[in-house]
């Protein structure tokens, strides 16, 4: 869409003279590598594959300074002021909205089951579920489920490679960059042309899916930063763990063609 | 961190609210939704064993009195049907050998209040929840016991407990909150603290009780 791929240039502005600080500051340096000695720390370094963790670290602290100071408040503020109701309506009409890449993932990854289940909830709920505020298609046997570039490469057998924590992205690796970059490139929006208020329209998107996200993780991620002695380290085994489970699900998904109602 | 990402970018935070939800958890709160059947290669042991924790815990959750009172009712459950001793020991990987035996055992003790009061904690905040039990099946030495936890206003979320007879009797050892492994997330944040400061475990015994002193 558009506004991602404006986005991305963004991003890639914003990032240059963070990138730019980061150097000056020395925070680029790798990891230091356990001495050879230490059998069981060397272990430990290479299971973890951070060896960029100076320079993830320092992101980190700059999107959790970002958040603090200007998302989280944001979020709260929606929170406040918008009834769970319309909270879940407008959840429902992102999600609806990030369908065709869904879909073109569920293909990538050879999951026909899967794309039929996407085509049909974003055909029952673009229509029934006007333009998808209400998911009519989960109640009739079409659950959603998630899918994105850097599953779909996972399960070409593209390796991921280190961890790398992004600015303003967070948590990815250079699988995940590529993945990513490979969903904003199949996704519709991207390409739609200048005008017609679509510019306005995919902002609009990328802005509310933002808050919404981050709305919905509100009383987590306090939890999460509150209880953990390295917060950064917790985020990192989460996000690797998570995905881990994202692509065994993926992979070992064999659902049925027909929704439960049917009688298969 | 919160990051400028969509829903479905958000894997280590949405793993995290997941987690947190639940996996803090050994919350157990909630309101049992009846057993769908047990799994296909478990004994049926761990489902039965699990059950009885369970419930256990739905009556204290349930029931009357402050956080107070519900911790001290918590305290014989986890000590009787979770292997807290076992749990830190995993968590604490490589450096478990390197402390001294009286680091060892004030750790564990540390361990186990810090658990205590992550349960406790959120006792409260968990009412109407309602499990599903989908079975169990054998991995790795352990049986895994499949539940699904329903919340108000949430998605349901697959919550996996982990229970082995290691000790002699059947005891949990993780709970696997949709994929993100409780203990390996505790493990991952320990030793990363360990390997930042030193690998001191005074250090680490210090940074537990300074959370214990602020929760």
């Amino acid at each position: 869409m558009r506004s991602r791929h404006s986005f991305a240039r963004v991003v890639v502005a914003g990032a240059s003279p963070l990138f730019a600080l980061a150097t000056l500051l020395g925070l680029t340096a790798c990891a230091t590598k356990p001495p050879a000695s230490d059998p069981d720390a060397v272990a430990d370094y290479e299971q973890t594959n951070d060896p960029l963790e100076p320079t993830n670290r320092f992101f980190y602290k700059v999107d959790n300074t970002l958040d603090t100071y200007a998302l989280k408040p944001v979020a709260q503020g929606y929170v406040y002021i918008t009834p769970l109701p319309v909270r879940t309506g407008v959840h429902n009409l992102l999600t609806n909205l990030s369908s065709p890449v869904l879909f073109a993932n569920d293909v990538g990854e050879a999951k026909p089951r899967r794309a039929g289940d996407t085509f049909m909830r974003f055909l029952i709920n673009s229509t029934v579920g006007v333009v998808g505020i209400f998911d009519v298609a989960k109640g009739l046997g079409y659950p959603g489920h998630d899918a994105d570039g850097n599953v779909t490469l996972a399960l070409w057998g593209v390796p991921s490679g280190p961890f790398l924590y992004l600015p303003v992205l967070g948590p990815s690796s250079p699988r995940g960059v590529a993945g990513y970059g490979a969903d904003v490139a199949v996704d519709p929006f991207t390409w739609v042309p200048r005008g017609y208020g679509l510019e306005t329209l995919n902002w609009s998107r990328y802005g509310l899916g933002v808050i919404d996200t981050r709305a919905e993780l509100l009383p987590d991620l306090d939890k999460v930063k509150n209880s953990a002695l390295d917060p950064y380290a917790t985020f990192r085994s989460l996000y690797r763990q998570h995905l881990q489970s994202e692509i065994d699900a993926a992979r070992s998904d064999d659902r049925s063609t027909t929704p439960d109602w049917y009688g298969h | 961190m919160t990051t400028l990402l969509t829903r479905r970018r958000m894997g280590a935070l949405a793993a995290a609210a997941v987690f947190v939800a639940f996996g803090v958890g050994w919350i157990g709160a909630p309101a049992w939704a009846g057993a769908t059947g047990s799994g296909a290669a478990g004994s049926g042991d761990a489902t039965a064993f699990f059950k009885q924790f369970a419930d256990r815990l739905v009556a204290i959750v349930n029931g009357p009195g402050d956080t107070a009172t519900k911790r001290q009712a918590l305290q014989p459950v986890i000590d009787g049907d979770v292997d807290v001793a076992a749990i830190a020991r995993f968590c604490l990987a490589r450096f478990w050998n390197t402390a001294t035996p009286a680091q060892q055992q004030t750790y564990v003790g540390l361990f186990h209040q810090v658990l205590l009061n992550n349960i406790s904690g959120h006792l409260g905040e968990y009412q109407g929840v309602s499990y599903t039990m989908n079975g169990e099946h054998a991995e790795g030495g352990s049986d895994v016991v499949a539940t699904v936890i329903n919340r108000p206003n949430n998605p349901p979320a697959n919550v996996s407990w982990v229970i082995s007879t290691a000790s002699g009797s059947p005891k949990i050892i993780d709970v696997v909150a949709e994929g993100t492994s409780m203990r390996l997330q505790e493990r991952a944040d320990y030793t990363s603290y360990l390997e930042r400061h030193g690998n001191s475990i005074d250090q680490l015994i210090a940074a537990m009780q300074r959370q214990l002193n602020g929760s």
